[in-house]
């Protein structure tokens, strides 16, 4: 398992295109949207947050989108599967190491814009953890979509994809939402927290026997 | 022997058979009862108190958003006939009731968005039940991209079947959530969830619609899944004699 | 027949849609043993060995190996990552380039002077060249190969010849589908139908 995660961890790392462009992307994503709303006025404030969620989502979007596609193509997956190593173990390694790559350092750079941009310490404590955990969650359900139109183009992946996530766009909206009316938020960080223990293992059993049919 | 016996019921051949049979009854039966329903909901009762007469293209909407949840349902109770027990028939359904899935969700929105027209002032509205129908249209269209980009039809079968499944346990998330969304976002002054109760002189149609209407779109599915039949298994006798 | 059958292959048929691409296949598959594939293009060579493999099934009859036994397998694939390097592309496989035994191989094959060369500036022959290298040194007992040689120069099709014969030898076994003979002893021949 460690062997496994430590050659993942290699690939992923010698691609610099696969996880520093992404970060860019986010990078790239956050400070275009001030572009287009005028810097004085308070909208920027109130609107924030729903462009982190946003540029979040499409930067997972983006970096998902070929987490399977090249180790497919060169054979890597029938390889494995020849070997009788376990498919799953794999597609669990691989996502977690999507997340520590990509997910916690877009995590990072979301935080220090939100308290740069809002000024106070509390959005620390209302970015952080929903970003990380969030991404944890969209980078699962790419994976998931993607697996399953593997070679056929990313559009079919996020199309299939996407109407899945709204409900955790939905949950994102109302911690900002109750965060600004001074509520409690830890109850539904837990409940997205909850979500994602669901799905951590569950998700990548089903990409398992997805990637198993693509190579019969 | 039983499971000789579900392997014939299983049987695409069985199925076309038993279906070719039953087709015109229920095709006629269902005609007649939508019609029935449409002549007395549209001419006979009497014109709401509040709506006018705009109220009447429910006897088109409700059917079709009834049908538009109830045919996702269909799909996913094949989906997991195919992946547990392998039935290729179900695989069959699941293809054939795509589309006409897409289609029933599309006169749903259509017809949602006319109504809203007179009622609401305004044809789109973004509320809880409005907002998840599109969302599950947009579920439709992509499970039809997905099995349509596969050669190999076995493996896009099993494919369709766990985004079926993944977007079964999905729905009712969504429609949770969605509610949840739209009930913060504005308040409860027009919402479809608590309806008034409705007058016997329009239930009675809006029933037979439903009834007359689920027909005619089974009298489609059918239809549809003939054309599926011929084209997986064209190349067995028996499909040239009864599809 | 020599020794026991470690594969057991029984009336296997497969069809891709409606079409049909063998039917009622069986063989069995000793230790020591060479089998080679026939059969003309699109006659389910590639896929009689990947249900071997177990990667897909057949639509009908059996396949059963001896427990836990061991195989590797080149096919049309070559398992290498074009944007790492020889040395890397080694190392995913488990294998160091230091190693001496992985040197010999890699000289043996003209590529003791590219281990720093990314694969995707390789030409064809010399990236199939690479990928056989983590063939020659599995420790598998089943060798399954799927047009071992397309693209390939004498030398190198001398050397797989000898490399095949050296693990016969070894009471290892192989599988191959090739349109050029290999000329291993003791090769049976069996063929796609249709």
């Amino acid at each position: 398992m460690f062997d496994l995660f430590k050659l993942e961890l290699f690939k992923l790392r010698k691609k610099l295109r696969a996880w520093l462009g992404p970060i860019l992307v986010f990078l790239l994503i956050t400070i275009s949207f001030p572009l287009t709303v005028e810097l004085a006025s308070d909208d920027l404030k109130n609107v924030f947050y729903s462009i982190l969620w946003i540029a979040s989502l499409l930067t997972v979007m983006v970096s998902v989108e070929g987490i399977f596609l090249e180790d497919y193509e060169d054979g890597t997956l029938e390889n494995f599967s020849v070997a009788n190593d376990s498919l799953f173990s794999m597609v669990l390694i691989k996502i977690f190491i999507y997340w520590l790559l990509i997910g916690i350092p877009i995590s990072l750079l979301g935080t220090f814009f939100s308290v740069s941009m809002t000024g106070e310490m509390s959005s620390f404590y209302i970015a952080l953890p929903s970003m990380l955990i969030s991404t944890y969650i969209f980078i699962n359900l790419f994976a998931l979509g993607n697996s399953l139109s593997l070679n056929k183009g990313s559009v079919l992946g996020a199309l299939i994809t996407m109407p899945l996530l709204f409900p955790i766009l939905i949950l994102l909206g109302k911690i900002v939402l109750n965060a600004n009316f001074g509520f409690e938020i830890s109850n539904l960080l837990l409940l997205m927290l909850g979500v994602l223990l669901l799905i951590i293992v569950f998700i990548p059993f089903i990409i398992s026997f997805i990637i198993r049919t693509h190579l019969e | 022997m039983l499971k000789k016996l579900y392997h014939q019921f299983a049987s695409p051949k069985t199925y076309v058979v038993l279906v070719n049979k039953m087709y015109p009854y229920i095709f006629y039966f269902s005609l007649c009862i939508y019609t029935i329903a449409l002549v007395w909901g549209l001419a006979y009762a009497p014109a709401d108190y509040m709506q006018g007469n705009s109220f009447r293209i429910m006897y088109l909407h409700v059917p079709a958003s009834f049908l538009s949840q109830s045919l996702y349902l269909v799909m996913a109770i094949a989906a997991a006939v195919f992946l547990v027990w392998k039935v290729k028939l179900a695989a069959y359904m699941i293809k054939s009731i795509a589309p006409i899935g897409a289609l029933v969700t599309f006169i749903a929105l259509v017809s949602g968005s006319i109504w809203g027209i007179p009622t609401w002032g305004t044809w789109w509205q973004w509320d809880a039940r409005i907002t998840s129908t599109l969302i599950l249209f947009i579920m439709y269209l992509g499970l039809i991209s997905l099995h349509g980009s596969f050669t190999n039809f076995e493996k896009a079968d099993k494919f369709i079947s766990v985004l079926v499944l993944v977007g079964f346990v999905n729905i009712p998330i969504i429609k949770k959530s969605v509610d949840w969304w739209s009930t913060l976002h504005q308040p409860a002054s027009i919402t479809l969830t608590n309806k008034p109760s409705i007058d016997p002189s329009m239930l009675y149609p809006l029933f037979f619609s439903m009834i007359g209407f689920s027909g005619l779109i089974i009298c489609l599915v059918i239809l549809s899944s003939k054309v599926q039949i011929f084209n997986r298994e064209g190349n067995k006798s028996w499909v040239k004699d009864h599809v | 027949m020599s020794g026991s059958a470690m594969l057991e292959v029984k009336n296997i048929s497969f069809s891709i849609n409606q079409n049909r691409l063998f039917q009622n296949l069986s063989f069995n598959l000793s230790k020591g043993q060479a089998i080679h594939v026939k059969g003309s293009n699109g006659s389910g060579k590639s896929s009689l060995l990947r249900i071997l493999l177990g990667i897909s099934s057949a639509s009908k009859g059996e396949v059963i190996w001896d427990e836990e036994i061991g195989k590797v397998f080149l096919g049309h694939k070559n398992v290498l990552k074009n944007h790492l390097s020889v040395a890397d592309n080694l190392h995913l496989h488990g294998l160091d380039v230091a190693h001496p035994e992985v040197r010999s191989i890699l000289k043996d094959l003209n590529l003791d002077q590219k281990a720093e060369l990314l694969v995707g500036n390789l030409s064809y022959g010399q990236q199939k060249k690479l990928a056989l290298v983590r063939i020659f040194l599995n420790q598998s007992s089943v060798i399954i190969l799927d047009e071992p040689c397309v693209g390939l120069d004498d030398q190198t099709r001398r050397l797989i010849t000898t490399f095949l014969t050296t693990e016969l030898g070894k009471n290892k076994s192989i599988i191959y589908t090739s349109h050029i003979p290999l000329e291993l002893p003791s090769s049976e021949v069996i063929i796609g139908i249709l």
